[in-house]
Formats: C-alpha cells, structure tokens, sequence
C-alpha cells in the first residue's frame, strides 16, 4: 500500500446487475454520464464480412469484438456518494457487468498488435509465471 | 427515380445506373458530367453522368434541357422522365456520396479532400460507362474549380477522348443539362425520403436547402446537436458550419491524430512538459519502472482506487 487514504474499498455486487454492452472508443471524450448511445452509435454499426464500422463525430471506426479472458468479468463502476474528504472510504456500486466489449480503432482494423487485445493475454500469462514460481 | 438500392444503406457511396442503350455501343458518343449538393451541410453529394450518341445531339436539344439551377422541381422531374422516354439513345449513371462518405472521408487520417473526392466519383463513372462498351469520344464536365487543371488530368486518364472542362457546361451543352438533372433529381430524393438510421423520434424536417446560410438549416442544426455524438449521419460533419457548432456546443473529443500543442495538450497525453523540469520535484516515488510488456498494454497495478 502506497497511502493511506482509501484504503478500503467497499463493491457492492447485486444480483440484478444489468448486462451492458460495453464499446471502446480510440478518443478522449470529455464527459462522464449518460449519452444516448443506442440511438447514435448502436443504430449506426454496419456488421458485413465479419466487419465491423460505425462512425464517431465523423470519423470512421472499425471494431472487433473482445471476449473477456477466461474467469474474468469486466465491471462498470459507479461511485455512490464522493466521500467529502480523503479520510472517508469510497463507496462504489457495480452498475453493470460484461463479459466481451467492441474495440474500436480509427480507420484500421483492430489487430493482435493492439495493446488492449495483447492484454487480454495476461491472466494466463500471470498463471502460467505464478505456477512455474510455485514449482521453483 | 428509384433510389431504393442507396436507401438499403445511406452511410456509404452508391452507383445507380439506366441501361446502357445498345446504339451507344455502336456509335461515338459525348458524356455530359455534373454535380449537385456539393456546398450544403446535409445530406448526400450527387455525380451524374449522362451520354448519347454523337449524332444524337439535336434530339437531345429538342428536349428543351437546361442547368438543373434555373428549373423548379416540378421542371427537373419532368425532364427527368423525358430522358427516361429516350432510354433508346440515352443512358445516364449516379454516383451518390453519402454524407458519412464526405464527413470519414475529409476528416481521414490522411487527408481526402472535397476535390479529389468529386474527381474520383466522376473518372469512377466515366470509367464504368467505358467498360460497359460505350464508345466515349467527348467528355463535357461542368466545374467550379480550376478547368484548366482538371481537363488535363481527365485527358490523361482517357486518352482518346476529347475533353472539355469549363464553368457553366451546365448551360451551354444540353449532354451537361441532362446530367445535372439527373444528380439534382437524385439528391432531392434521397433528402426527401432520408431514412435516419439513428431513432430521431418525431423529426422536424424542416432543414431547408441544407446550405449553412439558411437559416432554417441553422436552426435545425442547433435543434438536433447531441452534446456526445453531435449529429446524425445526415450531417456532413467535416462542414465547418458543423464544426464550430460541436466546438462551442458539444463535449469535447480528443483523437492521438488531432493538431494540437501547447502544455494543456501534453499533460492531457500524459507527457512531461519541458516546464516540469523546472518544478519542484515531486516525492519521489521508490516503485521500481514496470517492465515493457505492462507499460505496452497499459496495465497497472492497482492498489486502491
């Protein structure tokens, strides 16, 4: 532990967590909340030949889709109440869960080159590396 | 007009033709080429192309055709079913630009810009009608940019084929009229009939020409910003009425190609200005660098949140 503020973290998991379909887009966007994504983006994605397009302000996308490593979820967090001040824990709730997301590049495919996908790769990697320690 | 094939998807680029009539597989003939839409915010760009034979050019004339501009719609429609009568000795082709085709296309990566865009569309069309076997000997192309330019390049690209690119073809070589009728007609239809992919609910179509200075197309373009996607595909986003809009309106968005500099830009991309160097220097932190494979897949170890 490298502070001592936010040392402990509450999740909150419900049952009833919604499944959200999740898109990774290659740009900042200045904002955080809700966005009317159905309407704008997923109306929008053309599906042929196994490739995926959509545009993004006017610029144009393509996408695959990234299935979560194996025994690993993706979570979408939100936190619940700011904690006033950095002696208070932080609270946040799971608002969704997902088990695969859509990368999207700008303009090129995305391929095995790209970060996200090669970090896909890493929980087996970490088992592989964390057994041979053990039999070491 | 059938559109139905663009309409199938209205987010990419569509060729439309007639038949190719058998006679202009036998004999010379001149191509008309003009386009419509090119200067509004909305909606697609039409390239028209319309030929005959050479020595059909008077019954042509006696069509009474002239610029698409100086003609109502009514008009257009009229004598677009007219050139429709004489499919024995004309044939035309579309190439419809999708506004999602402009706005991806002049804001690439590579920069593809409104010019080379037209030019491509219409050596695209002149070339389809090649190699559907009409024995093209005059080429007529109406234009706004430089002729002179333009001709040569066209020249070059079809030998044989005597080129002439000039300012108002439109109105002086009715083969030019008949395309400019054809691409107007076009575009007014698939304004008309746009089918927003995006659920726009109950939507004002009341956007005027499309042009930036008319102010029905402004309030328009004020009424239908989205604050996170800006618009509907139906916005050429690469117009920069558009443009300033989503600057002052919309959140912004920041892409690893964008021009920018400046400090603000650097510490956003998490670089160190030359400025820090000058700083007091931060506590240093004792964790060791993480190895290449974590920092190429950006992945951290996290502690706390």
């Amino acid at each position: 532990m490298t502070s001592s503020n936010c040392g402990v973290t509450t999740l909150r998991l419900d049952s009833q967590t919604e499944r959200a379909s999740v898109h990774l887009l290659p740009c900042e966007i200045e904002y955080d909340g809700a966005a009317e994504v159905s309407q704008f983006f997923t109306a929008t994605i053309k599906d042929r030949k196994h490739e995926k397009t959509v545009s993004f302000r006017g610029r144009g996308l393509k996408g695959q889709e990234v299935i979560c490593p194996q025994g690993y979820s993706g979570l979408v967090l939100r936190e619940v109440n700011k904690p006033g001040s950095d002696q208070e824990d932080r609270n946040v709730k799971v608002s969704s869960v997902f088990q695969k997301f859509t990368y999207w590049n700008l303009e090129t495919l995305p391929n095995s080159d790209d970060g996200i996908v090669m970090a896909m790769a890493w929980p087996d990697l970490a088992d592989a590396v964390s057994v041979l320690h053990f039999l070491q | 007009m059938d559109l139905s094939e663009f309409e199938a998807d209205n987010s990419v680029s569509c060729r439309l033709a007639s038949a190719i009539p058998d006679v202009c597989k036998t004999q010379d003939c001149c191509l008309g080429i003009d386009e419509a839409g090119r200067g509004p915010v909305l909606g697609p760009m039409v390239y028209g192309i319309c030929f005959c034979p050479v020595s059909k050019k008077e019954d042509l004339k006696n069509l009474k055709l002239a610029d698409s501009k100086t003609l109502t719609e009514e008009q257009r429609e009229d004598l677009f079913l007219k050139l429709d009568e004489a499919k024995s000795f004309v044939g035309w082709a579309l190439q419809i630009l999708s506004p999602n085709t402009i706005s991806t296309s002049m804001l690439q990566r590579s920069k593809y810009n409104l010019n080379a865009l037209s030019h491509d569309a219409a050596i695209g069309l002149v070339q389809f009608v090649l190699d559907s076997g009409v024995q093209l000997k005059e080429l007529f192309v109406d234009t706004v940019g430089p002729a002179a330019k333009y001709q040569e390049k066209l020249s070059q690209r079809f030998p044989g084929v005597e080129v002439t690119v000039c300012p108002k073809a439109d109105s002086l070589f009715p083969i030019v009229s008949a395309a400019s009728i054809c691409a107007k007609v076009a575009r007014d239809h698939a304004v008309k009939s746009w089918t927003f992919p995006e659920d726009m609910g109950e939507l004002d179509t009341n956007y005027g020409s499309g042009y930036p200075n008319d102010p029905k197309t402004k309030a328009w373009l004020l009424k239908y910003l989205d604050p996170v996607f800006g618009y509907p595909q139906f916005v050429r986003f690469s117009w920069s009425t558009a443009q300033t809009l989503l600057d002052s309106k919309a959140v912004p968005v920041h892409w690893d190609d964008d021009e920018e500099d400046g400090e603000k830009a650097a510490a956003r991309q998490n670089n160190t200005s030359m400025l820090s160097y000058f700083k007091a220097s931060a506590q240093q932190s004792d964790s060791r660098t993480p190895h290449r494979f974590f920092t190429e897949r950006r992945l951290q170890s996290l502690h706390t949140l």
